[in-house]
């Protein structure tokens, strides 16, 4: 069991005026053997921080450590991070059959005979739920959710220490949702393995994960236990998203329900001080007197917050404006029977 | 994935720039290509195997004579020298002397180029006259895949004569109208009914290729969701058609077209050569026939810089049309 | 690179398309054999003429200088007194040969530049990326001038020159096509296993782009015999006393009002064989390519369904939208498929309908087809299809265009894709007053204006003079409503409006969907493959499956009401924030049937945990119910609520007794397909 830690890690893109920073200091450890799903928006840095941990995004500070070693000096060499990716349409060699795709994966040092590689890739198959006659095939052959089991399985040919998961149901019909959400499940839980689970979808990610962190503008703003982070969201920007999935439609005051109704922030040219404070509804945009929120940036006294939640008014705010906990069922049933 | 969100609502303080940004990359690159191509002209002449004056002059020239020429055309000199001159020259418009006829090359240029530039420009006004109107009507007609029987005939005939080179054409054009039926001159510029062959032969192929495009486009760009919600509005087809598709297929046809066009000033030089057209094109086979490197390199700077220049005209007409791309640049 | 990508916004994918190469079906296609004949033909030709009659072709026949075409010489002598015929014949080999030379030399070239960039350094790869786009800008021809220079006159020279000319495009090719391979996920997930750039290129990038590049070295070769031939006539390539077709061409041009035959048959040499090369290319580059070979369909069309009779009590109100028996017919290879079949229901001023389903189970393409959008080739038919009174069957477009422009307004899925990227917004918002409403540009402007404020985008003056890529995705779809408010709508109907969309701004935009719809009470028909938004915005639930409504039922009455197994599947496979994380989420097996391969009876049969032979055989019709709820199943689950297991564990028994009792007390409803029967 091995745990994965990213340490200020900041990715930046492009030069000058139109560098962006799409990740900015993320701290974050995904404890050995365990599960931390990985909310945000779009543009808000989550598939970039997976990306940056297995080499893809070039790191322009901070450290991405397996175990405590810097997954850097393991180039070339096994992997000890392998991602699953979104689509599994282009995650896969159209030209290479299955059994090719999850051969590559192999670690290099362990040669084996032929016959012993194609019972692993039959092993690994079945591992993921698929019959091995599939190792043959070509992609294009397979279903979405067959091509994503095949993703899973060649993952897992990579004996990886942690696997990030890269919003790997969004392409995927309900139905198939579940099944591969189950399979994710079982063969972290088989497997004990380190996973990091992206996904914008809030209901899925609390059934895979143990632990929940919020990203916002290319920073961590809250993390902390499944449980303890949706019954009592700290950043006022979890409890939008929780806002969202319960889908009450009559917001807490109106004042705040236009102040979350604006733009989304541009990456290029972030927020001064705390970079959710336009949007926020207990923010200086309805507060007046939350000043520091446009002034201070609150990620820098995080770690002396609850759950490291950056927002300057973590504590004060947790119990007072707290949601209507009404989901769909409570909503169903009261309409349901009057 | 970062991008979207940054094109999607961009601070006014580089908005205003934007152009200029434009501007200044637009210019950066075309001074770059420019040197590219001067240099690349300027050392044309130093690549040709053996004695480009020995090689003008003849076997039989005295060495006494060849000599003088070189030392006359400063061929002596160290190459950085050499250099500096012909960029020196370049920006006081002396492009050096014809090593057969003494003439400055300028001059020469200067006789021929209108001829040339009359030719290339009617040519490319005639295919795009032709061009979007057919692309249009035939991407109207067949959307859907209705009337196959003149989507084919489109296809095929369009495909057979964007396939004939020009000179091809101009060869069987000149047959047909100038010495069977004997219409039109076949040779030189007598006159406007000249212009009429030489130009058909040259538009031709253009005007096929642009033609698809812009049915290709045109039925990609009817099936994008703009055109749908346009239909949703219900907007009646005349409008649907030229204000929301077409501006929208002409920025990808102009792409191509720009390529299109610099491929046209090329085709005039075998054309001219065809119908003996008193341009730049049979001079410069003549004088590379000759190895009157001079003025070979004059006529090479002419047409890369027009190359050039059509280009950067192409780009900033789809700047205009579209403002994404300015972005796109950026 | 985007975060997320809904089903739906990405293009559908068939499910079986072989990526195989399948150039056998290139000489399957009329264009692709003949070519591919022409081809084998010109090298048959170039192989062996020169064997055949070299000496044909220079006996020098001082007796018949430039003659014309004769029995002796088919097309007539040259100065000389050659046979033209034969010189043509003979100097095959040596233009395709030139040309092919040329094209492999520009070919390699171009494939060692293109790829280049992926192996090397990023600033030598740059290096050379930038060098090429300098090149790539000048013509091919006047390259080869430049070439033709510095290599000397003749065919060598030509060759070199023609060869470096291609170059420049090739490489850009290989480039750009490379780049979008290199951008794929499965690229990605090889890097991260740790490939090699060597293997990544020879292993996942090459096989990929190797199609297109063949098929553009084949056009590239035809160009080469094209320009080859042009160098030839101006008498920079082939020179005497070798001969290819540009120089037969060139010494016959001079002569072409004495003897045409002598410039003309190298001409139609040319144009032939550059032919063979460029059509035998396009012909591959359209089988191989995006397109398959197109059948026409000889099948008949579906007949539309017979109307059933439907009870014709009605509200006091009139509906917004009254559909019975919708029916959309789809050409496709294997004849007509019917996506969407016999749908029926009504939609009152006010109300709010979802449409939930999965992909392919016809959602959108009904939202289509009830706003008269489809196009052909595709086919709707319907008993009845009335907007607001008006039959919508019957006039043509334009006549229901006044109508539909002002009362029925669309919104759909990606308000990035959906408006026109070169026009501002706020003139698409005011184009539709200045139609139906006759208004002035200005005007026209200001009330576009004016909605754009309404549907609360900040700073409207500013925005409606905007570009729709200047807007946020919220704020597109947000202008998307307000564009469909500038008349005064009786109904919109969205189109997955928020599937592209943030969740935090999707709750944006259904919010305003529900003030508009209670401000105005327009009517709003929802499509969404999002269950629980539906079931939180609407009044009603339509449940589609395979094309056709197999529920329809208040959202109050979802979790505890709902009897079409499908539907309880369906909300026990969303995993929402109640869910037992230490079960497995409950799954449909298998997967939904393609329009063109339904099942004979029920279409949800083979995924159905209730199913018996009698849903195999039967299509069950919709039976409605008391309450208004109705259910196209043979055997609908009764009462219980929900269960959180698979689906059909806890409810395998039949709940067979219930509609039996409801049918008999609604007489013929076994009849009804469900008109309004409320």
């Amino acid at each position: 069991m091995s745990e994965l830690v990213f340490d200020g890690v900041s990715v930046r893109y492009g030069t000058r005026r139109h560098a962006l920073t799409a990740v900015d200091g993320a701290r974050l450890t995904v404890p050995g053997g365990q599960v931390v799903g990985l909310v945000g928006e779009s543009g808000s840095g989550k598939s970039t921080l997976a990306r940056a941990a297995v080499g893809l995004a070039p790191l322009s500070a901070g450290r991405v450590l397996v175990n405590g070693t810097d997954t850097r000096r393991s180039r070339g060499r096994r992997r000890p991070v392998q991602m699953i990716f979104q689509d599994p349409y282009s995650s896969l060699n159209p030209r290479m059959t299955v059994a090719a795709s999850v051969a590559e994966a192999f670690p290099r040092e362990r040669g084996g005979s032929r016959a012993a590689r194609h019972a692993e890739v039959a092993r690994l198959l079945g591992q993921v739920g698929l019959d091995a006659d599939l190792a043959a095939l070509l992609p294009g052959q397979l279903s979405g959710g067959q091509r994503q089991r095949v993703a899973v399985a060649r993952a897992l040919a990579a004996r990886p220490q942690v696997v990030i998961a890269d919003e790997i149901t969004s392409a995927l019909d309900v139905s198939v949702q579940g099944a591969v959400l189950n399979l994710v499940r079982d063969v972290q839980r088989e497997l004990r393995l380190t996973m990091l689970f992206i996904s914008h979808d809030l209901a899925v990610v609390r059934y895979v994960s143990d632990h929940i962190a919020v990203m916002y503008l290319g920073r961590i703003v809250e993390v902390g236990p499944t449980e303890e982070v949706l019954a009592d969201p700290r950043h006022p920007y979890t409890r939008e998203l929780l806002a969202a999935v319960h889908g009450h439609t009559a917001g807490p005051r109106k004042d705040a329900e236009t102040v979350t109704d604006t733009e989304p922030a541009d990456p290029h040219h972030p927020p001064s001080g705390c970079r959710f404070h336009p949007r926020c509804p207990e923010g200086p945009a309805v507060r007046a007197e939350r000043e520091v929120c446009r002034t201070d940036d609150p990620v820098s006294d995080a770690a002396s917050r609850p759950r490291r939640t950056a927002c300057h008014f973590a504590t004060a705010t947790a119990t007072a404006t707290a949601l209507p906990e009404r989901g769909l069922r409570d909503r169903v049933r009261e309409n349901g029977n009057p | 994935m970062t991008t979207a969100t940054a094109a999607a609502a961009p601070p006014r303080t580089w908005r205003g720039n934007r152009w200029a940004l434009f501007g200044i990359r637009r210019a950066a690159r075309l001074a770059a290509s420019l040197w590219t191509l001067v240099t690349a002209a300027f050392l044309m002449i130093h690549l040709v195997p053996g004695d480009p004056v020995r090689a003008a002059l003849g076997l039989t020239a005295s060495p006494e004579l060849v000599a003088a020429r070189r030392a006359q055309l400063g061929l002596d000199d160290p190459l950085w020298r050499q250099y500096l001159h012909f960029l020196g020259g370049l920006f006081t418009g002396d492009l050096g002397t014809s090593t057969i006829t003494g003439q400055p090359v300028a001059d020469t240029i200067g006789d021929r180029l209108p001829a040339t530039l009359q030719l290339a420009a009617l040519a490319f006004l005639l295919a795009m006259a032709l061009a979007v109107p057919v692309g249009t009507a035939m991407a109207a007609l067949t959307r859907g895949g209705g009337r196959r029987a003149a989507e084919l005939g489109f296809t095929t005939v369009s495909a057979l004569l964007a396939a004939v080179p020009e000179f091809l054409l101009a060869v069987v054009l000149a047959y047909v109208f100038g010495v069977r039926l004997g219409w039109l001159p076949v040779a030189g510029d007598q006159g406007p009914g000249s212009y009429v062959l030489p130009v058909l032969a040259l538009a031709t192929g253009p005007a096929c290729v642009l033609a698809r495009i812009v049915r290709v486009e045109m039925l990609s760009v009817l099936g994008h969701d703009y055109v749908r919600t346009a239909r949703a509005k219900r907007l009646p087809p005349h409008l649907v058609y030229t204000r929301h598709a077409l501006p929208n297929a002409l920025t990808a046809t102009l792409t191509l077209g720009g390529l299109l066009l610099s491929a046209l000033v090329a085709g005039t030089v075998l054309v001219e050569n065809v119908f003996a057209w008193p341009g730049l094109g049979s001079t410069i086979v003549q004088s590379i026939l000759q190895k009157d490197y001079p003025l070979v390199q004059g006529i090479v700077l002419v047409y890369g810089a027009s190359v050039l220049v059509v280009n950067l005209l192409v780009d900033v007409v789809l700047a205009l049309l579209d403002p994404r791309s300015v972005i796109r640049e950026v | 690179m985007s975060p997320r990508r809904s089903p739906r916004s990405s293009p559908r994918k068939p499910h079986a398309a072989t990526p195989r190469p399948r150039w056998s079906a290139v000489a399957r296609t009329p264009l692709g054999a003949c070519a591919g004949l022409l081809l084998l033909a010109v090298i048959a030709l170039a192989v062996l003429a020169p064997v055949l009659w070299s000496g044909r072709a220079s006996v020098v026949d001082t007796g018949a200088l430039q003659q014309g075409p004769s029995g002796a010489h088919l097309l007539g002598t040259d100065n000389l007194g050659r046979d033209i015929l034969y010189r043509v014949l003979v100097a095959t080999r040596l233009s395709v040969s030139l040309a092919v030379a040329a094209t492999l030399l520009g070919v390699s070239l171009g494939l060692v530049l293109g790829a280049a960039p992926a192996v090397l350094p990023r600033r030598a790869g740059r290096l050379v990326t930038s060098a090429v786009n300098v090149t790539v800008a000048f013509p091919g021809l006047l390259l080869a001038l430049f070439f033709a220079v510095i290599f000397g006159v003749g065919a060598k020279g030509a060759v070199l020159a023609i060869g470096l000319a291609t170059a420049p495009a090739f490489a850009r090719l290989t480039h750009t096509l490379s780049a979008s391979v290199a951008g794929r996920d499965h690229v990605a997930a090889a890097r991260t296993l740790g490939v090699g750039r060597l293997r990544l290129l020879t292993r996942h990038i090459l096989p990929n782009i190797a199609e297109p590049l063949a098929v553009n070295a084949t056009i590239g070769a035809g160009a080469s015999l094209l320009a080859f031939a042009g160098l030839s006539f101006l008498g920079l390539g082939v020179q005497a006393p070798d001969y290819d077709w540009g120089r037969l061409l060139g010494e016959g041009l001079d002569r072409i009002d004495l003897t045409p035959a002598a410039a003309l048959a190298p001409c139609a040499a040319v144009v032939v064989t550059g032919l063979a090369f460029n059509l035998f290319g396009e012909a591959a580059a359209a089988a191989l390519g995006i397109r398959t070979l197109r059948h026409r369909t000889t099948s008949p069309r579906p007949a539309p369904q017979a109307p059933s009779k439907g009870s014709d009590r009605k509200r006091e109100s009139r509906p917004v939208l009254l559909v019975e028996d919708l029916q959309v017919a789809l050409p496709g290879p294997s004849g007509w498929s019917t996506p969407v079949r016999r749908v029926s229901f009504t939609l009152w001023p006010g109300e709010a309908v979802g449409v939930v389903g999965e992909s392919g189970a016809g959602k959108s393409l009904t939202a289509m087809a009830v706003s008269r959008l489809v196009e052909l080739p595709a086919h709707v038919t319907a008993h009845r299809l009335e907007f607001d009174g008006t039959s919508l069957l019957g006039p043509g477009p334009r006549e229901l265009r006044a109508l539909l422009g002002t009362s029925m307004a669309m919104v759909f899925q990606d308000p990035m894709s959906s408006f026109n990227p070169v026009m501002s917004v706020g003139r698409q918002l005011a184009e539709v007053a200045e139609h139906h409403r006759r208004l002035s540009r200005r005007s026209a402007f200001e009330q576009a204006v004016d909605q754009l404020r309404a549907v609360r985008v900040p700073a409207p003056e500013r925005r409606a003079r905007q570009y729709p890529h200047e807007f946020s995705g919220g704020m597109r779809q947000r202008a998307m409503i307000g564009m469909g408010l500038m008349g005064d709508p009786k109904v919109i109907i969205a189109d997955e409006p928020t599937t592209a969309l943030d969740v935090t701004v999707q709750r944006q935009v259904l919010r305003l969907l529900d003030t508009v719809r209670t401000e105005r009470a327009t009517a709003v028909l929802l499509i969404s493959h999002d269950i629980t938004a539906v079931a939180r915005t609407c009044d009603r639930v339509l449940v589609m499956y395979a094309g056709r409504i197999v529920e329809d039922l208040p959202a109050a009455g979802l979790l505890t009401e709902a009897r079409h197994p499908y539907t309880r599947a369906l909300l026990s496979a969303v995993p929402d924030l109640d869910t037992d994380r230490n079960r497995p989420l409950a799954v449909i097996p298998g997967r939904p049937p393609q329009p063109h391969r339904l099942p004979p009876g029920c279409a949800f049969a083979p995924r159905c945990p209730r199913s018996d032979d009698l849903c195999r055989r039967k299509d069950p019709r919709p039976v409605t119910y008391a309450t208004g709820q109705r259910v196209a199943c043979w055997h609908p689950v009764e009462g219980e609520p929900a269960p959180k297991a698979p689906p059909g564990q806890g409810a395998a028994e039949h709940g067979g007794p219930g509609p039996r009792l409801e049918r008999a007390a609604n007489g013929d409803v076994e009849e009804s397909t469900g008109g309004p029967t409320v």
